[in-house]
């Protein structure tokens, strides 16, 4: 990479540890900790989304990692490429909040202020309840998904990853 | 007998979820119901046992748009129980950290809840591609906002700095320079904002309220002051459960909240407004007189305005009080447990928000009471959508709906808040 301006990536966990697996997005930036190569940043998001806007500006690749709904298979992963594509409805998310990442996305794209690329993990949840555990298969989903964002994460930036990150991989 | 039931299964852009039932009897609005299927939370049962130390980090969990506000109204009831008054810089500070609270939730429904109703949008997001600018100004007033609740609070959403006597870190001078150069800013974005909010077309609606709100001697009111009302009710926050009754609804996990001898009243910024104009400064004043508010404003559609001239005063106001911050010598006067019992009511940005906590000699809650703006709203709220389905009677359903929607947003509730989203039923029969 040398000579070149380093990728500049964001990876951003949304959730609420206190709702059970709601908690996937923080689970995962937890899990990425102290992992991931220089010039990636990892961001924990526990109810501004909106803020995200904001948050991404002068990254150019950016990555979510949320919950969803439940579509039939608790811990299923799913990867969107949401550079030029809307969050499909299936995802929308039923959030508290007037704003959840779909809405957060759209209005970036009417902005102009989407990422060069915008990826997103998406992991069926089950249980949401206040302070309810991860569900067994969410909380194996966290490893799971915490371990392809390196894969990716170690392609994007063409950089050796830091001692113990093999452990992920 | 020609009966129609209008019915919204599910309100958009209000924080929380509810549903609306309109029944429509012989082409007169007969009954409206908005019902609050958010479950309760208990906040208050968990509050007891719990050492005085812990409530503002509990009840900071209660909304994620204003928990700076159920840590103002619970930090003054505990002091008030233990019989601690802090020091001036402390108080400044406090102020200074709900401008942040109401700069950015007032920016966030300004702009993207409910200016997309005037304009004729589903959404913010499709607001954004005709009116990119005025979005980009909300999203830097909201960001201004939570600049300085992560300054003061230590994280913009359930900020965890506040505590009892004080706060556990105050800043040094110097870490204010980044925030008071994004205020200086803001405070211009919010003039803008209130410009362009006044430019949107208004349906006609007076409504004659019963406003509540603080009154301070001298101040705007957020932190203080004593509960006062158009109608002359002037009473200190310890008195609040003599005058006002929450009850429950059978439709609805939220509670009502009524005046004991006169019903229904409205909290929140047309209230405040109203009550104290007078505290406001001139050049604030002159702003909203621009934007064609009346000294009382009655339209509740115009609402959107009086929010708008509260974010240029809560910039200014910010600004004034960095100007004159000077380092408290201590963070927090020290706290003793002691039995007693404790209230406070300070200005939510959706208005009075009533503590009560009750301590025993070891400094734990033996009891709690919290009553959100929301609940006090809630029959004003009903009120409003049977003058607005009655003139809307001629309307399509879609129509209805949407002139219903309009008018819950009038308020801003949160129903999170109050509950302990909205789905509209007419019932035309």
């Amino acid at each position: 990479m040398s000579g070149r301006a380093r990728p500049r990536v964001l990876v951003a966990g949304i959730g609420n540890s206190d709702r059970g697996d709601d908690g996937l997005g923080p689970a995962v930036i937890s899990r990425l900790r102290g992992e991931v190569p220089e010039g990636v940043r990892i961001l924990e998001c526990s109810g501004d989304v909106l803020a995200l806007i904001q948050e991404w500006a002068g990254f150019s690749t950016v990555i979510v990692v949320d919950a969803a709904a439940p579509l039939g298979q608790a811990g299923r992963i799913h990867r969107l490429d949401l550079t030029g594509e809307p969050l499909p409805v299936a995802f929308a998310c039923s959030s508290t909040h007037a704003f959840g990442v779909a809405e957060a996305v759209e209005l970036a794209r009417s902005l102009g202020r989407l990422p060069s690329h915008l990826i997103a993990y998406l992991v069926e949840g089950s249980r949401f309840d206040i302070g309810a555990p991860f569900s067994p298969a969410v909380a194996k989903a966290a490893d799971r998904v915490a371990e392809r964002i390196l894969v990716e994460l170690s392609r994007i930036s063409g950089a050796r990853q830091p001692e113990g990150a093999d452990r992920h991989a | 007998m020609a009966t129609k039931t209008v019915k919204v299964d599910y309100i958009a852009r209000v924080e929380g979820e509810s549903s609306l039932k309109i029944d429509i009897r012989d082409g007169i609005v007969d009954g409206v119901r908005l019902s609050i299927f958010e479950p309760p939370r208990f906040f208050e049962a968990l509050l007891r046992g719990r050492g005085f130390g812990e409530v503002l980090d509990i009840v900071a969990r209660i909304c994620g748009i204003c928990p700076i506000a159920y840590q103002m109204s619970g930090v003054h009831a505990i002091e008030n129980a233990l019989g601690i008054e802090v020091d001036a810089p402390i108080r400044a500070l406090r102020r200074l950290l709900y401008c942040g609270e109401w700069i950015e939730s007032h920016a966030l429904h300004i702009v993207m809840l409910h200016a997309p109703d005037f304009l004729g949008y589903p959404d913010a997001m499709a607001m954004a591609r005709d009116h990119k600018d005025a979005v980009e100004r909300g999203l830097a007033l909201k960001k201004a906002g939570n600049d300085l609740l992560t300054l003061l609070g230590g994280r913009a959403i359930h900020p965890v700095n506040v505590r009892v006597g004080g706060f556990y870190r105050v800043p040094s001078r110097a870490e204010f320079a980044p925030v008071e150069e994004s205020l200086k800013r803001a405070r211009d974005l919010a003039i803008e904002t209130l410009r362009w909010a006044a430019t949107f077309p208004f349906p006609e609606c007076t409504r004659d309220y019963e406003f509540v709100a603080l009154r301070h001697a001298d101040e705007y009111p957020m932190n203080g002051g004593r509960i006062v009302s158009s109608a002359g009710l002037d009473i200190a926050a310890a008195d609040y459960e003599t005058e006002f009754l929450e009850r429950q609804v059978p439709y609805s996990t939220a509670l009502h909240s009524v005046l004991k001898r006169r019903g229904a009243y409205l909290v929140g910024a047309m209230a405040r407004y109203a009550l104290n104009r007078d505290r406001l400064p001139a050049e604030v004043r002159a702003l909203a007189d621009e934007a064609g508010l009346d000294p009382v404003c009655r339209n509740p559609f115009r609402s959107i305005l009086v929010r708008a001239v509260e974010v240029v005063y809560a910039c200014g106001e910010a600004l004034r009080l960095i100007e004159g911050y000077e380092r408290p010598a201590r963070p927090f006067v020290p706290a003793e447990p002691r039995a007693g019992v404790g209230y406070a009511c300070t200005e939510a940005p959706r208005g009075v928000l009533f503590h009560r906590y009750r301590l025993n000699a070891e400094g734990a809650i033996d009891d709690a009471s919290l009553v959100t703006p929301t609940a006090q709203n809630q029959d004003v709220i009903e009120e409003d959508l049977r003058q607005v389905a009655t003139a809307s009677l001629d309307l399509d359903e879609d129509a209805m709906k949407a002139n219903c929607e309009q008018s819950i947003r009038n308020h801003d509730p949160c129903i999170s808040c109050a509950a302990h989203f909205l789905t509209l039923q007419v019932n035309r029969t």
